[in-house]
């Protein structure tokens, strides 16, 4: 068990006047079984009233609309947890056995799959951590190669990626050999910005374990949101108008 | 209903211009096939009156482009197309009846299209009879007073601007003129079909006497044009 | 026979609608059209209206509610149970990858629960009768079906063009419509106006989505006129000001419809109305989600479904299907691969259809192999020999192969509409009845007595 702290922000800026402004963010971290969040903080510039909602895999919304013009965005949290990752989440759902956008295989993964399948055996541990250690000699973690759009198939094939490609490519493998997976979105020590690691159904509960850094997951890491892959956990969607055409995204995380 | 959106609202006004212009032309254009009666090139005068050059090799020509040819802007058939594309999307608002005469008259001036020998201008008749049920329809209809103000709004100021390109005399300009004013009084503050009052202020005084109005009906035009101009402009 | 209009009564219904030319010219007239892109151009067509109504007699249509109201209270309770407990999957009716390789199963609507439990508002499930008078159900619609405007004006028209026919049969008016439509709409209205959103005037069935919000006194809407505040939907009005929308009758389709929940690439949906759906402060009609329950995989376990949720025996039969997922209905299939129609579970709109005795012994022989390879994705299906219409063609009466779309409304009760749309086919020899593929339709008599 570990207290620590945590802090995100974004700032979104526009080159142009926007308006009519949609957005939904998944920012703020669940309550969950090894989790217990002490405080929490969201800061919305432009102020504009929000509404807070929990979606279908169990992650808060935060949804607003700003009508007037203006030329940033910014969103932070601030607060503070307990966390415990000796208990285990149990939250379920069936359709984390299934390929979804990001996951489905192509002919490489399937091949790789096809390749390393014998050796994957044990229980549903021994064969995730098999896979990880199978990807970490097969994947070089780099940046820069790959984006928010890329498939488990596509960095595969690249053979290089970041955390989002190192959990798209787990999740897919796991599922091929009957595992459920899902795809967590969050916040850990390593990293500057957000982090991506995944959680694997053993029969009873969730494990988590962090592709990119081939390690289980400890008290260092804060979920943030959790869905079937990279698209059920974006931590910011919106669509408005107006002729902008950049948008320029900055974006810092701590934890302490 | 009560409720209607700026679109809409848009598509109400050019409703009424469109349906205006159709019915105006087709007028026009009646009165104008009688002139050339006897007459070679016996139309230059009407495309003087929009500023189009002559590029049609008869009466025949000018007659038949003018009224059907979809190409053609200026022309009836043009007009009555864009009147339609605008209706078809105010089905709730303005009723199906007031739709089928759009219909009707879509499908009158097709059959016209095929006289080939016969006569043009009476196959156009029925078409006056299909427009004025289409503004009986449309009064019947839209129940809501401010709603119905906006299309004939844009009926009057569509009316104006032919009647001043085409030089009619000030009587009758100064009559739609009043008209228009009455219809711009009934608009409440804050929405779109507010007048920019510049360009009112710039008609009352041009349409106030007829020399005047002989004068400058160049600028009338215009500022007829400009008299919806909103600072504000949405996407 | 039961159920089957004999010829001596059909030629009776022939001679009292009388001449086609005068209902088409009225249908012109009101402008009854579907659009369709013909190399990439719009254009808008009349849709060819056979004025020979399809008659169905009192007691027939009394067993056919029956049946239809049964089948979508089922299909209702399906989808509630798929988004909530899954209890029909655990306790092994349907097994568990029917569901989840569905296209039509979206998670993201997992534990939603729509105002008054209703999924499927509007459901146009689609039969034909055989030739021995028995109805077959061949597709359950719980997305966003269309037709029901055309039988409706095509009637309202009808009466004008020939009242003696309405004189000389008791034909239950079918104009009731909208009054349902509404009533429908109203069950879920969670406070505000009622709407109707269409993708807009280019769409095929645009004249369906103005002609019924006239009817049912509805806003006609597209998507930009809409924005969500405070997971609430509104109307922008023109005065700048905003309304509140209780209700929304979308004619999109759910990947479209929350750029925020669904494809962000969507450019005709609404952001954040899922928020909004979900906080249960807008209905949305019909509920998404729905496409995993009228999924050809799925359809075969309808009957199973009444049996289940309502512990009833099935009043209308599904048209025999096999499914090679189970070992049994493999063999079956294997067996009978040239006598049956085999549809590709994951492909729509009469692709992915393949009849056995069109295939060359070859390609028969390729075919069963990529059954054998992936027996999940096929359903087989034997092939019903259709009652064929009599269409007017010129100055004769020739048979053409008809399907009927019956509409089923659920508000507070579950009804059926004495009516609905039969389509057929121009081309003697084709079973394709789809609009665009140059089919007409014709009106849906139900007799009262």
């Amino acid at each position: 068990m570990k207290r620590v702290n945590f802090f995100y922000s974004t700032k979104l800026t526009f080159d142009d006047y926007v308006h009519n402004h949609s957005f939904a963010l998944r920012i703020i971290p669940p309550e969950t079984d090894t989790q217990h969040i002490l405080s929490c903080n969201l800061n919305i510039a432009p102020h504009t009233p929000t509404q807070q909602t929990v979606d279908a895999f169990g992650n808060n919304v935060t949804a607003g609309y700003i009508r007037d013009d203006h030329r940033f965005l910014d969103f932070e949290i601030k607060g503070s947890a307990q966390v415990d990752s000796t208990k285990h989440r149990t939250d379920y759902m069936p359709c984390y056995l299934y390929q979804s956008q990001y996951t489905k295989p192509g002919c490489e993964l399937k091949t790789f799959y096809e390749n390393i399948k014998l050796k994957c055996t044990g229980t549903v541990s021994e064969k995730a951590e098999y896979i990880c250690n199978m990807i970490s000699e097969t994947i070089e973690y780099k940046k820069g190669f790959t984006d928010t759009t890329t498939t488990a198939e596509q960095a595969f094939v690249l053979k290089k990626g970041v955390c989002q490609d190192f959990s798209h490519i787990l999740i897919s493998l796991l599922r091929m050999d009957g595992i459920s997976a899902r795809y967590i979105a969050g916040l850990a020590f390593c990293d500057g910005e957000t982090h991506s690691w995944v959680e694997y159904w053993t029969g009873e509960r969730w494990e988590g374990i962090d592709p990119a850094n081939n390690c289980p997951v400890n008290d260092d890491y804060i979920v943030i949101s959790q869905g079937r892959d990279f698209r059920d956990c974006a931590i910011d969607r919106g669509v408005m108008f107006g002729k902008y055409t950049k948008q320029l995204q900055l974006v810092r995380s701590e934890l302490n | 209903m009560g409720i209607i959106s700026l679109e809409h609202s848009d598509r109400l006004y050019w409703l009424g211009r469109y349906t205006e212009r159709f019915f105006t032309t087709i007028k026009a254009l009646g009165r104008q096939f009688d002139k050339m009666i006897g007459t070679s090139h016996g139309y230059t005068d009407y495309l003087d009156c929009f500023g189009l050059p002559d590029i049609y090799t008869d009466n025949r020509s000018f007659f038949r482009s003018m009224l059907f040819d979809k190409n053609n802007a200026n022309s009836a058939n043009y007009s009555l197309e864009r009147a339609y594309d605008n209706g078809i999307v105010l089905r709730e608002e303005i009723s199906t009846d007031s739709l089928s005469f759009l219909q009707m008259a879509m499908d009158t001036i097709a059959k016209a299209e095929q006289e080939h020998n016969g006569n043009v201008r009476l196959a156009l008749l029925p078409l006056e009879d299909i427009i004025y049920s289409f503004w009986g329809s449309i009064n019947e209809h839209i129940y809501d007073d401010e709603i119905r103000n906006i299309i004939y709004i844009g009926k009057t100021v569509e009316r104006l601007d032919m009647y001043i390109r085409m030089k009619y005399p000030f009587e009758r300009v100064e009559k739609e003129f009043i008209r228009l004013l009455k219809n711009l009084n009934r608009v409440p503050k804050g929405t779109p079909y507010r007048y920019n009052t510049k360009y009112l202020s710039d008609l009352v005084e041009i349409l106030g006497t007829q020399e005047d109005y002989r004068r400058d009906s160049e600028k009338a035009v215009d500022s007829l044009g400009h008299l919806f101009d909103t600072e504000e402009v949405f996407v | 026979m039961i159920g089957v209009i004999n010829m001596t009564q059909q030629v009776q219904f022939t001679k009292a609608v009388g001449n086609a030319s005068e209902i088409n010219e009225l249908l012109r007239r009101y402008g009854v059209k579907f659009g369709i892109y013909k190399n990439g151009v719009f254009k808008e067509q009349f849709f060819p209206f056979d004025p020979i109504p399809r008659v169905i007699t009192a007691e027939d249509f009394g067993s056919m509610e029956k049946g239809l109201a049964q089948r979508v209270n089922a299909l209702n309770e399906f989808l509630y149970d798929i988004y909530h407990e899954k209890k029909i999957v655990r306790d092994g009716i349907i097994p568990e990858d029917f569901i989840y390789i569905s296209k039509g199963y979206l998670a993201e609507c997992e534990g939603v629960t729509p105002k008054n439990k209703v999924y499927s508002h509007i459901s146009g499930i689609d039969l034909v009768q055989a030739k021995n008078g028995e109805w077959y159900i061949l597709e359950d619609n719980l997305r966003i079906p269309s037709g029901a405007s055309y039988p409706l004006i095509a009637r309202d028209l009808t009466r004008i063009a020939a009242p003696q026919a309405f004189e000389e049969n008791s034909v239950v008016d079918n104009r009731g419509y909208a009054e349902l439509l509404k009533e429908t709409m109203e069950n879920v209205n969670c406070g505000g106006a009622r709407a109707i959103l269409t993708p807009g005037r280019y769409n095929a069935a645009y004249f369906e989505h103005s002609y019924l919000a006239e009817l049912t006194g509805s806003v006609l809407v597209q998507n930009d006129e809409l924005f969500v505040e405070d997971n609430i939907l509104y109307h922008h009005t023109y005065s700048g000001g905003k309304s509140r929308i209780g209700v929304l009758y979308r004619r999109i389709a759910d990947e479209y419809l929350d750029p925020l929940t669904f494809l962000p690439e969507s450019l005709i949906g609404i952001p954040n109305l899922m928020e909004a759906y979900r906080s249960g402060n807008v209905g949305i009609i019909n509920a998404p989600g729905n496409g995993v329950a009228d999924d050809k995989g799925i359809y075969y376990f309808v009957p199973k479904m009444i049996k289940y949720y309502l512990d009833e025996e099935p009043i209308l039969k599904n048209a025999p299907t096999y499914l090679p997922f189970y070992e049994e209905d493999m063999k079956y299939v294997m067996a009978n691969l040239d006598k049956l129609v085999i549809k590709d579970v994951a492909e729509a709109g009469g692709y992915g259809v393949v009849f056995g005795n069109d295939l060359t012994k070859e390609k028969l022989e390729d075919f069963r192999k990529t059954i054998i390879a992936e027996p999940r994705r096929f359903i087989a299906q034997e092939v019903i020999d259709f009652l064929d219409l009599p269409i007017v063609e010129g100055d004769k009466t020739v048979m053409r192969k008809a399907d009927l779309r019956a509409f089923v409304l659920s508000g507070a009760e579950t009804k059926v509409w004495a009516s609905g749309l039969t389509r057929f086919s121009r081309n003697p020899d084709s079973f394709v009845v789809n609009s665009s593929q140059g089919g007409g339709f014709k009106d849906t008599w139900v007799l009262s007595r």
